[in-house]
Parts: structure tokens; C-alpha cells; sequence
């Protein structure tokens, strides 16, 4: 039985042949007509330049996160109103579950919001479709100031040389231990710049120390991130345009990197992985007390912190620090077809560049994007672990390299794909080898379809 | 073929009113006919309304190359291109009709007979019957929950309950819901623990019979079981003939239970990978919407001639007092 | 049934639904677990006992708790009615008039169960746009006044070819026209099937997600299954806890909601209807 009731219907198989010809036709025609209503809603552009900037405005706003996020965000939304009387915001925020069902589903009907929250998954899936407004010449009028961002975080916001999303803040991986545990056990914490080879010896003493209660490491093989700044370590990239920058021969060694710490018990048994990998932040080993670290993003640490009694740390992903860059948090993008273009950028401009925003933001959206902000924003935060995890990438910002481009559309789906290839091998239903072929054929066709 | 209604119940309590020689007259025949399209038109309005553009739209999609958020002016059409590659060229396809086979194959006859099993036992209006009935449809309210999932997931993780419950007789158990070769088995043990809904339906079947049919059986002495499968089984046949076709249909579709267990995933390895959670990420996460339409009609079109199947053996064993043929 | 028979009966019901309900216990004892027990304690009691899920969960949103389960019952509701009354209409022509189509129109409506409902997001929501009915509650109800769950209609179908047709064809006799007949004959006698539809339309709509998701667009106007996915933000903000509390919570009107009904489907037609 259906925990939910049909949505709606189909036909019949037995009779869609004779479910008369006329209302075939009849759908064809609405077919066209809602496809028309939607290109032609998608096509109305900018203000009108003889528009009254003081006429009401009011501006759709649409993002995913929790209730801590939708308070600040209504307080810096309220701000923006409390200068700009006429431009009210209608709001919309759900959890990231189905957030991107949604957003699709508003876009495919033409009805996007004005703004819209995005990550690096998705926006070159809106972008490359043409559904975000190319913000290249708010950005050179600066009527969206970026000029004291970090220049390859912006760069992180253009696709196809149009600059698709605004970045909301800065973002780094980071490898989140469990400080408690590991001193517990008489064993130094890792530390930034160790070798990928350090840590898998270093965690096989965590777990030879522990008595096998406590695995040294979590097994990042399926995590895109590790992925990516291990290749990059190596010379190679994720992506090189729209095809993988690495080879089947890379991913194969990648995977055998981590069988070894599987075999060496330094890593625990697949299944343990497996309920790590959807990247649930309450599903962490570092917090189910499975293994003393978990790769995630830097700034979750202050999550994370909540779901454990134990102090946490974090450090930067193994090896070398330079292949790691400045990423987007997320961005904020505006629709193609919104009838308040201008409006909507100075919102943006806004909430990227304004210290008071920064301070109610605090590191929710990454740590902001600009500096000054971000400088003023720091010192002030309250929570140790949010203070902890600004600090680390504040350091590793010096040792940044160059950014690579956004990744092309497909990149989801590539990462859902590592994730089973990864699995594949973590319980042995296939060999590295064998999973890395397939993961890099149908990860290229996935980017270049 | 079993008895029928007619043998079944005791003569003395056979329909009074005998309804062969009657011919109604063709004006009443009319108003009838007139009738059937009144109270069928809000259904037809629905139908044609609501259901049918959307459906057909579908339909006219997986003829074509779109992708969702593609400019609805680039649309293109491509032949049969999409269903050529469901079936040439899609591994994870064939992969994913597997599973959803293994899983309806096993998951509808026990949730059928769970059902059942307890509506029996709970049809009487003895004291406290009402209590157990709602107590066995609890876990059916938690219909495809986020909570319902972590709760699944700790039970049957290496370290959850059910493992615990088989250490108390030495047995070492596997990390099932976590195990690519268990996590079909659990993902169908959810499906048959939310069994309220067929056994409220068999409950409101097993009320709609009258009790002068068992009394009257019982004159005649006749024997539990003799009544069950002479009065309870024809009498609940149309019942249970709704109930089989439904989580037939529900049991190919099974999605919501797939979802919220692997996270969206379909994993570990793909072993939870329903056909219509492979269509859905399809659809939704990779954005190939046009190919996603076409997997829905091949769907249709199976399930269509299936269900049509099982209509066809109702004539052998669905009894409607109402005395037409299937 | 003898004592003993009747206790042993008692005894394996009470071990059975122990069994049943031991998922739920699981989540009660774990939505009183502090957050930072939740993740890493997998035993069915709290180390610690703490009812601030409770609290949390109630009020941490803008908008309290209780407006999501109001917004909820209206619209489950609204459901209940909605399709009990289109769904026998439509029922009702089915299984008891002849018409010209008749086995065509049942089969399209079999066949609308046939085809996952993802495929047709998309068009219907373009459908509803052009309707105009976005940003309102007609998507979500309009639907169900035009006997488009065809679960439902089958249903009914079922269950009036169940009763036998000795009462409305004398009634027929006498002259009653359908529309009669349908009044004093078949909505008597259709409670089974009606409670039974009350039921599942007030249950399923109170747990749907999708849809609700999709056309409700302030918070003040969500419904309780989309504003308990906002506990879990998983890649940031996870309120496990808070969200375990308000999913029990959320079970006690659905439950409450079956308990009443339930009675009214074991009442029965017995004594009501062939005598009457």
C-alpha cells in the first residue's frame, strides 16, 4: 500500500490506444501552449528602465537549511527592507531534502523564485540550461561588489564565462577528528600536510590501540572531495572540461590506497562506511564513535560537535595543503526570468558585502566571502568550534592553489557514482580495477550527455 | 474451481428475490445509461481534465530529448531513441527490474498474508479486538517518514536490536540493513511491518458479510475451516481480489520505502535500486526527464498487461454478490 | 472459546504486537536521548532522560508546531470528504449502472494507477499554472472533488459488488430511480467502504511529502510531513531529536483519527443493512 496516495494517474494500458484520438490531440495542444507560456515567461528580462525605483517590489527568495539559518536570514532580509521600504521578500525555505525536487519543478514552470540558493552541484545544471541571469555586468558596474572577494572564488561562480552565482561565503574540506578519543589512546592528533600513507599508519595504531573498538580513520574513497585533492596532488584533476581530468588507471589506485587501509584494518569494514558516505552529518563515524575521523566540510565541525560529547579538531584533507582552493560554500543565484533583475542583485550585493549581515550570518553560509567582512566577522563568533574552524581556514587560505572551474552539469550524478563504484570495491563485489573502469565510462558519458 | 456463492451459502438463505425472468424496459435502460454518465462525470471531468494532459504529456516527452530545465523551444524529438537505450544500453536499468521483481515477488504475498492473518484474528467485536486493530496499524501511520528510516536503519544496523535479539541464542548476525545482500530483505520486512492498510481493508471486507450466513452454516454443523473457505473466502473474494491487484501495483511501484531507506540512493551498491527510484533519479537528479518517461510507460505497459492478467483470472475465483460476471 | 484458549490467544496478540511496536518504542525512548546521545547510543533507553526534543521541536520554528498539524487537518480533512463523496459517486456508476463505455472508462481508470507519479510532477504543475492555482490550496484538493484517486474508486467498486443486488433491484421494481437508489440503498450500505476511505485519504494525506512540498510555499502555511523534514538539514543543521518527538507527536491525532473510525467500521452493516 501506498504510504502516499497516487499523486495522479496514467493511463490505461489496456486502452490508450482507443482513449479517443481528440484527447491525444488535446494534450498535444496543451502540450504546446504550456510550453510556449513557459518559454515566454522565461524570456521576459529586466526591469523596465523607465520603472519607478521607489514603485513595491516584491521579491521571491527561496534556499534550503535549518530553522538557525531562516532566523538570520529573515533578520538580514528584514534589514534590507528597513533600507529599502518598497522591496518586501516573499520567503521560502525547506530543508535540503527535496529542496532541489522543488526548485526544479518552480524552474520547469516558469515560476523560479527571483533568488535562489545553489551549490556547486547544480549550478552549472542551471547555468549551461540558461535558467540563471549572467550577473557579468552587475559585477563590472560593481552594483554586485566583488571586489574584495578572493579572486578564484569568483572565478568559482562563472560558467561558460557567464557568472552564474554569486558566492555566499568560502568553504574547505576538512578532516574532523575526535581529539577526546585519540589523546585518550596516547596518540598524537593528525595534522595538516600529513601524507595520505601518515594517516592510514597513524589510523591502523588507532585501532591496534583501541583494541578494535575504535577504527583510526573513516574510508573517504567514495567522498568527490578527497577524490579530487588527492588527483590534484598527483598532478591531474576531477574534470578536464566536459570529460574526467583523470584516467581509469587513477581511480583504480585510489581505490586500492583504501582497500590497503581496509585490509590493514586502519579503515573499518564497508558497511560502517556505508552509512557514513550519504554524508549525513549525524551519521559521521566521528560522532557514532565508530572511527576517530570523518572527511567532511570544515565549517560542519560546529554540527557535528552537537552530536558528540567529545572535543572534535580539524585539519586539512592529507597531503599536500596546496592542491586544496577556495570553494563557494553556495551561492546565491538570480532566475532568468525574473521582472526585477536589479532589485534582486542589490539584494545580493547586500547580503555578500554588508558587515551587519555578515555578523547575523556569522558562518552559516561559509566563511563570508568577502574579506573585510569576513575580518570583522571572526573575532566576534561566539562558538568555539565555529571560532576553531574559521581559524583553520583562515590558515590554509594562505596555501590555496589555483581553483579549477565549477563543475560541469553532471557532477551529481558523478558524485552518486563514486559513491557506488567506491562501494563496490569497500565490500568486494568487484575489483578496484574493474569499478574504476566503469565509474570513469559512465562518468564521462554523464558529463558530456 | 471453488464452490460457488450459491452452493456455498445454505439454501434457506439464498437470495429471495430471484432476479432471471425480469425485463426491465428499455426507457428505464435509458435512464440508466443517461444516469451512469451523471454520476460518472466527475470522474470523467478528472479524468480528462486533471489526469489525462499530464499523462499524455509524459507520453509525448519520452519521444523526445528533453532534459528538465531545458528550454521547452530546444525540444527536440528523437524517435524511439530513449527506449532503445533502456533496453541496449542502460546497465543499472535491467539491474534495477531485478530488484523491483525479487521485491514485489516476495514482499506482496507476505504483506497479503499478514493482512489477512491478523484481520482474522481481529474481525470479532470482542473486547479489546478495537485496541489491537489499532495498535497493529501504528506502524502504517508512520507511512515513509524520516524518523521511520534512522529507526529502520539502528534496528537493523551491525550493532541494532535485531542483532542483539540474535546474540541472546548465539547467532552472529550481519549488518543487514548496511549489506548489499540484505538490504532488499530488510527494505521488504519494512513493506510487510506496515501491513494496516490491506488488513483494514480485509476487515471491512470480513464486516460486509452477513453473520445470517454463518448462522446458518453452523445449523448445518458445519466445520470452521468448511466455513472459512465455503463463506469467508467467497464472500471476501472481491475484496481480496482489490487488495492483490493493489499491492501488486504497489509492490512493482514500491518507492517511498526504497527512498527514505538508502537515503535516495537506491544503495549500498545499487541493491535497493527500485525501478521507480532508478526513474526518479533519473529524472530528478540526472534531469533526463524524456528518458524518464519513457522507463514510466514501459512500466505502465508491463504492469498493464500483468494487472490485466490478474484480471482475467478473476472470473475462477472472485464471487460478487451482485451476481454479473467479471 | 474457553478461558485458557482465550488467554493463549491474549498472550500471542500481546507478544506480536510487542514485536510490531518495537520500532516505535525505539523512537520514544530515543526522542528523549540529549543530541549528543542520539547518534552514537543505539539502545533503546536514554542514558539521560531530557524532554527538551519536546520543547524544541514544539517551538523552535517560527511558526509553533501546532499550526503545521492544523494546516495539516484541514487539508486531510478537506481530502476525506472530497473523496468519499466523488469517489462513490463515481464507484456507484461502476458497479451498478449500464452504460455505453462503462469497461473502457474502468479500465483507463485502472490504468491511472499504473504510472509513476514522478513523470507527471512536471506536466501537472505546468497544468496548474496555466489553472492559474499556484501559491493556493486547489492542487491539493481539487483533485480529490474529481475522483482522481482511482484507489479509492476501485475500492468502492469492490465493495458494492459485494453486496447483493436483491435490495436495489426491488427497489427498481418499485420504481426507484438510480439516483434513489443510490441515496436509500447504496450510501447505507456503502459505510464499510466509506469509513474505510476516510481512513486511508486522512492518513496518507497527513504523512504526503511531495506533493506538499511542491505547492505550499510559506512556512506558516506548511503542513506537519513537509516541517518535520525541516528538522533534518542533513549536510548542516540536524535536530534528530526534536524531530523524533514531533514525529510521535504527529502520530497521536492520525491515531486517534483511526481509533474513532475504526469503531464505526467494526459497527458494521449486519444489523443495519440487509434487515433494514
Amino acid at each position: 500500500m501506498p504510504n502516499t496516495a497516487p499523486l495522479a494517474p496514467g493511463g490505461s494500458p489496456l486502452d490508450h490506444v482507443t482513449a479517443s484520438r481528440r484527447t491525444l490531440l488535446r494534450g498535444l495542444g496543451a502540450a504546446a501552449l504550456l510550453g510556449s507560456a513557459g518559454v515566454s515567461l522565461a524570456a521576459c528580462g529586466d526591469d523596465k528602465p523607465s520603472a519607478d525605483p521607489n514603485a513595491p517590489v516584491e521579491l521571491s527568495i527561496f534556499w534550503w537549511g535549518g530553522d538557525a539559518r531562516a532566523k538570520s536570514t529573515d533578520a538580514a532580509l528584514a534589514l534590507y527592507t528597513k533600507a529599502h521600504p518598497n522591496v518586501t521578500f516573499k520567503k521560502t525555505w525547506q530543508a535540503n531534502a527535496g529542496y532541489y525536487d522543488k526548485l526544479a519543478t518552480l524552474t520547469a514552470g516558469g515560476n523560479a523564485p527571483d533568488i535562489f540558493q545553489i551549490d556547486d552541484g547544480a549550478l552549472s545544471e542551471y547555468a549551461e540550461r540558461h535558467q540563471t541571469l549572467d550577473l557579468s555586468a552587475y559585477k563590472d558596474s560593481k552594483k554586485i561588489d566583488v571586489s574584495k572577494f578572493p579572486p578564484s572564488l569568483v572565478q568559482y561562480g562563472v560558467v561558460d564565462g557567464a557568472f552564474a552565482g554569486v558566492p555566499t561565503g568560502e568553504n574547505t574540506p576538512g578532516m574532523i577528528y575526535d581529539e577526546t578519543a585519540i589523546t585518550a589512546l596516547g596518540l598524537a592528533v593528525p595534522t595538516t600536510g600529513m601524507s595520505w600513507e601518515d594517516l592510514i599508519t597513524w589510523a591502523e595504531q588507532v585501532t591496534t590501540k583501541s583494541g578494535g573498538k575504535l577504527y583510526g580513520t573513516m574510508d573517504p574513497s567514495a567522498d568527490y572531495k578527497a577524490l579530487w585533492i588527492w588527483l590534484r596532488q598527483q598532478g591531474k584533476q576531477l574534470y578536464d572540461g566536459k570529460k574526467l581530468g583523470c584516467t581509469a588507471d587513477d581511480v583504480a589506485k585510489w581505490f586500492d590506497l583504501w582497500k590497503g587501509a581496509r585490509d590493514r584494518k586502519a579503515a573499518p569494514p564497508a558497511d560502517i562506511i556505508h552509512t557514513a558516505n550519504a554524508g549525513d552529518v549525524t551519521k559521521q563515524l566521528v560522532v557514532t564513535g565508530k572511527a576517530a575521523t570523518s572527511f567532511l566540510w570544515a565549517n560542519q565541525v560546529t554540527e557535528l560537535a552537537k552530536a558528540t560529547k567529545n572535543k572534535l579538531g580539524v585539519v586539512a584533507y592529507p597531503g599536500d595543503p596546496s592542491a586544496q582552493w577556495a570553494r563557494a560554500a553556495m551561492y546565491l543565484s538570480i532566475y532568468k526570468g525574473t521582472k526585477h533583475a536589479d532589485t534582486a542583485a542589490d539584494v545580493i550585493n547586500f547580503l555578500v558585502n554588508s558587515p551587519d549581515v555578515g555578523k547575523l550570518w556569522g558562518t552559516d553560509r561559509g566563511l563570508s566571502a568577502n574579506t573585510d567582512v569576513r575580518a570583522a566577522v571572526v573575532p566576534g563568533l561566539s562558538d568555539a568550534n565555529a571560532k576553531a574552524s574559521s581559524d583553520f581556514e583562515t590558515q590554509l587560505a594562505s596555501k590555496f592553489g589555483t581553483a579549477p572551474a565549477v563543475p560541469p552539469k553532471g557532477h551529481v550524478k558523478v558524485r552518486s557514482l563514486l559513491i557506488t563504484y567506491a562501494e563496490n570495491v569497500q565490500y568486494a563485489k568487484a575489483t578496484s580495477a574493474a569499478a574504476a573502469d566503469q565509474f570513469v565510462n559512465e562518468a564521462n558519458a554523464a558529463i558530456a550527455g | 474451481m471453488p464452490p460457488s456463492l450459491a452452493e456455498a451459502v445454505h439454501p434457506a438463505e439464498a437470495p429471495a428475490v430471484t432476479r432471471a425472468p425480469r425485463r426491465r424496459p428499455t426507457t428505464a435502460r435509458r435512464g440508466e445509461g443517461l444516469a451512469g454518465y451523471v454520476f460518472l462525470s466527475p470522474w470523467l471531468l478528472g479524468f480528462l481534465g486533471i489526469t489525462a494532459i499530464p499523462m499524455l504529456f509524459s507520453l509525448v516527452l519520452s519521444f523526445t530529448d528533453y532534459e528538465l530545465l531545458d528550454s521547452w523551444s530546444d525540444v527536440k524529438f528523437v524517435g524511439f531513441a530513449n527506449y532503445h537505450k533502456m533496453f541496449t544500453a542502460d546497465p543499472h536499468y535491467w539491474h534495477s527490474v531485478g530488484v523491483t521483481v525479487r521485491y514485489a515477488l516476495i514482499a506482496v504475498p507476505l504483506k497479503l498474508a499478514a493482512a489477512l492473518g491478523v484481520a482474522l484474528l481481529l474481525r470479532r467485536d470482542r473486547r479489546g479486538n478495537g485496541t489491537f486493530r489499532s495498535l497493529f496499524y501504528l506502524p502504517s501511520l508512520l507511512g515513509g517518514s524520516v524518523a521511520l528510516s534512522l529507526v529502520w536503519l539502528a534496528m537493523f544496523s551491525r550493532d541494532g536490536a535485531f542483532n542483539a535479539f540474535l546474540r541472546l541464542f548465539g547467532i552472529e548476525g550481519k549488518p543487514w540493513a548496511n549489506d548489499p545482500d540484505w538490504a532488499l530483505a530488510t527494505l521488504i520486512l519494512l513493506a510487510v511491518w506496515q501491513f494496516g492498510a490491506p488488513m483494514v481493508i480485509f476487515l471491512a471486507g470480513l464486516k460486509q458479510i452477513p453473520n445470517e450466513y454463518y448462522e446458518a452454516a453452523s445449523v448445518d454443523g458445519a466445520s470452521r475451516w468448511r466455513k472459512f473457505w465455503h463463506i469467508t473466502m467467497p464472500m471476501l473474494s472481491p475484496v481480496l481480489f482489490f487488495n492483490l491487484v493493489l499491492e501488486v501495483i504497489h509492490g512493482f511501484q514500491g518507492f517511498t520505502g526504497a527512498f527514505v531507506l538508502s537515503g535516495g540512493t537506491g544503495g549500498p551498491v545499487d541493491s535497493t535500486l527500485m525501478y521507480t527510484l532508478n526513474l526518479y533519479l533519473a529524472g530528478f537528479t540526472d534531469f533526463k526527464m524524456a528518458y524518464a518517461s519513457a522507463m514510466a510507460w514501459v512500466f505502465l505497459a508491463v504492469l498493464g498487461v500483468l494487472t490485466a492478467a490478474i484480471f482475467s483470472t478473476g472470473r475462477f475465483w472472485v464471487h460478487y454478490a451482485d451476481g454479473e460476471e467479471n | 472459546m474457553s478461558r485458557v484458549s482465550a488467554a493463549v490467544r491474549l498472550l500471542i496478540l500481546l507478544a506480536v504486537v510487542g514485536v510490531v511496536l518495537y520500532p516505535l518504542f525505539w523512537m520514544t525512548g530515543s526522542s528523549l536521548k540529549s543530541p549528543s546521545e542520539i547518534s552514537n547510543n543505539l539502545s533503546f533507553w536514554p542514558h539521560e532522560f531530557t524532554w527538551s526534543n519536546y520543547k524544541e521541536g514544539w517551538s523552535s520554528l517560527d511558526v509553533v508546531f501546532g499550526r503545521f498539524f492544523l494546516n495539516s487537518a484541514l487539508i486531510a480533512g478537506a481530502t476525506v470528504v472530497a473523496n468519499c463523496v466523488s469517489c462513490l459517486v463515481a464507484a456507484y456508476a461502476f458497479a451498478r449502472l449500464k452504460f455505453r463505455g462503462r469497461g473502457v472508462f474502468f479500465a483507463i481508470m485502472i490504468g491511472t494507477l499504473l504510472l509513476p507519479h514522478h513523470v507527471l510532477i512536471i506536466p501537472q504543475y505546468l497544468l496548474f499554472n496555466a489553472f492559474g492555482w499556484i501559491n493556493t490550496p486547489l492542487p491539493l484538493v481539487v483533485p480529490k472533488l474529481l475522483a482522481t484517486e482511482a484507489f479509492f474508486v476501485f475500492l468502492m467498486v469492490q465493495f458494492m459488488r459485494g453486496i447483493p443486488r436483491d435490495l436495489d433491484e426491488a427497489a427498481k421494481i418499485d420504481g426507484a430511480s438510480p439516483y434513489r437508489i443510490f441515496w436509500h440503498v447504496m450510501l447505507p450500505l456503502a459505510r464499510p467502504a466509506l469509513v474505510t476511505t476516510a481512513i486511508f485519504s486522512f492518513i496518507w494525506t497527513w504523512n504526503d511529502f511531495l506533493t506538499q512540498l511542491i505547492y505550499l510555499n510559506d512556512l506558516s502555511h506548511y503542513t506537519v510531513p513537509v516541517a518535520l523534514r525541516l528538522f533534518i538539514d542533513s549536510s548542516g543543521q540536524s535536530s534528530v531529536g526534536p524531530m523524533f518527538a514531533m514525529s510521535l507527536l504527529s502520530l497521536l491525532p492520525v491515531f486517534l483519527f483511526f481509533l474513532a473510525f475504526q469503531r464505526m467500521l467494526v459497527d458494521g452493516i449486519n444489523t443495519t443493512g440487509l434487515k433494514g
